[in-house]
């Protein structure tokens, strides 16, 4: 059943928060309102979407807050270089308009133009058709600087119901691959050859990252997920000179055995396993496959354990910023929310291990589909908060920051430190 | 926006040019280092490739782009002429057709070598700042500041 009750959130403009908070650059607050209310395009801006020139949404392993399938721009830079990762969002939700002024995209807000933006460039590969006949874009994606590979559509989580409460992985999974084509299990030979064709555009890369569902079986409990990862990761290895190479991978909790395997077997550079809620009793409500499986405290046990297997600073956690406030269960205030959000952070970061957040998204096919998400002002307390526990506990973002994946407001602010 | 005047834009033309990129960091502590790429960008910014993501350099014009602050380019030219133009950041290119040119550029004059970002600056002014033009309005503007001894009827030696 969905949850309705609504929190206590401020209801801020975005004037308001940019003048609240003149140490944030304003883009940031720009990018971060628009994740979280969502764009919708003109016809005008879709007039220009060229799918030689601009990438089109390609094989989403999450869906739009629209529901729909369509060819839409995949998402938007701004003029720092930062990305604004979000999905096309139905009028009545009031989200930003993307509008074509005097021949050139802005992001508008009830008519009035609040920054210029451009349309995520194609990748040379997305032209191309594999040697199985599969379009490459429905094999791997790109982000600005980033190769995505998304190997397993599914998440056996999803088998008895325990899927998490925000996620439409599977619904998704469906859509594409009854509208899309786009196979559940890539074969990690084909993968291969597809990353080497795209690694070919210079300049265009500076990451390889991989993530999929969870895996469960095995003979321990997600060994087949990391023996799948390591197949994976062995195809793209071998377009690579160096044993490592700079890449993210978001995978389940996986124990120090397979996070040793993962990074002696593969040139995985840092470890990224979501946490999702940094609240124990949220987390079992949010995330039940996860609770069932693995457990809160193991679940950070476990990230502590990758930083010595993959190093400081290449160990972190995402949170989906937001559900920490669904009602009925989640905390009654964004005040109380934040502080407790960042004291598990901060235990987090103590022990080497950072925190980043992406703003939650409500998706329609989702159990929290129907519920708002946090205020700007929460988000923008949010981002300066983890990116403060960064730099005091020294931990560098690289290998997650506005280059590499640009969903996090928090490391595009880290984009300032030397480290 | 101010448009870079004709005797700017030969002088960017020029390989003999040296150029440099000075901002400043959160504290107001100025840095300055050479642009060897720097020219004249298609819609009249200035262009300055820079090669390192973590370099002060690009952490000031993210600054600068972020907290609109300006930032200045001196050009100096084989004869000694040189002109400083302050102006602002508008623009950080990471991706796309225009970094991939940059990116091609930079790699087939250095080698192995990145770029991380290809930065846009708007060109507020121009000040020719060539110390035979700087003296002469000098002199003309403030006559109190010369020191005498340059005035003096030469002497005659007996």
């Amino acid at each position: 059943m969905a949850e309705t009750a609504a929190p206590k959130t401020r209801q801020d403009s975005l004037q308001d928060v940019v003048a609240r908070y003149p140490e944030v650059p304003r883009l940031i607050i720009v990018k971060t309102d628009a994740q979280r209310r969502g764009v919708f395009y003109t016809e005008a801006a879709l007039g220009i979407l060229d799918e030689k020139l601009h990438q089109v949404t390609g094989t989403h392993i999450f869906g739009a807050r629209d529901g729909q399938h369509e060819a839409r721009p995949e998402s938007l830079l701004l003029r720092d270089g930062t990305s604004i990762i979000t999905t096309p969002t139905p009028l009545e939700e009031n989200p930003y308009t993307v509008d074509l002024i005097d021949g050139k995209l802005w992001l508008t807000d009830a008519g009035a133009p609040v920054e210029e933006v451009d349309y995520w460039p194609a990748p040379d590969f997305y032209a191309l058709t594999s040697s199985s006949g599969i379009p490459m874009k429905n094999i791997a994606s790109a982000r600005p600087q980033r190769l995505n590979i998304f190997p397993y559509r599914y998440c056996t989580f999803w088998n008895n119901g325990n899927g998490c409460t925000f996620c439409d992985i599977v619904c998704q999974l469906k859509k594409g691959k009854e509208e899309l084509q786009i196979p559940a299990r890539l074969n990690p030979v084909e993968v291969g050859e597809v990353v080497g064709e795209a690694l070919r555009e210079p300049g265009r890369f500076s990451a390889v990252f991989l993530t999929s569902g969870s895996i469960t079986s095995g003979r321990e409990p997600f060994d087949d997920e990391v023996d799948y990862y390591i197949e994976i990761l062995g195809e793209v290895g071998k377009h690579f000179k160096s044993n490592k190479y700079p890449s993210q991978m978001i995978g389940t909790a996986f124990n120090e055995r397979q996070l040793q395997r993962l990074y002696d077997e593969t040139g995985l550079m840092s470890y990224t396993a979501d946490i999702e809620v940094l609240n124990e009793d949220l987390f079992n409500r949010h995330c039940p496959g996860k609770a069932e499986w693995i457990g809160y405290r193991e679940w950070k046990r476990r990230l502590v354990a990758a930083v010595d297997i993959f190093g400081p600073g290449r160990v972190n956690t995402g949170i989906v910023a937001g559900i920490e406030l669904a009602q009925p269960h989640g905390f009654r205030s964004e005040d109380e929310a934040l502080e407790r959000v960042l004291e598990e952070a901060e235990d987090l970061a103590s022990q080497g291990v950072g925190t980043v957040f992406i703003v939650w998204s409500p998706r329609p096919d989702t159990p929290l589909g129907n519920q708002k998400n946090a205020s700007l002002d929460y988000y923008i307390r949010l981002a300066k908060g983890l990116h403060e526990l960064r730099v005091k506990y020294r931990l560098p973002i690289g290998y997650d920051d506005y280059r590499h994946c640009g969903n996090h407001p928090d490391s595009d602010l880290s984009r300032l430190l030397p480290y | 926006m101010t448009k870079l005047s004709a005797a700017i834009l030969q002088l960017l033309d020029q390989p003999a040019t040296t150029r440099l990129v000075a901002t400043t960091d959160e504290f107001g502590k100025p840095y300055a280092v050479t642009s060897p790429f720097l020219h004249a960008g298609e819609g009249g910014h200035l262009v300055h490739l820079e090669l390192l993501e973590k370099s002060a350099t690009n952490r000031n014009l993210l600054r600068s782009l972020w907290f609109d602050k300006k930032v200045s380019v001196t050009l100096v030219a084989a004869d000694g002429s040189s002109f400083v133009i302050p102006g602002r950041p508008v623009k950080a290119l990471i991706s796309g057709p225009v970094f991939r040119g940059y990116y091609q550029q930079v790699r087939a004059r250095l080698g192995d070598a990145d770029l991380a970002t290809v930065w846009l600056i708007e060109p507020e002014e121009t000040v020719n700042e060539t110390y035979a033009v700087r003296k002469l309005e000098e002199e003309e503007r403030f006559p109190f500041s010369v020191h005498l001894d340059r005035l003096l009827v030469p002497r005659v030696n007996r």
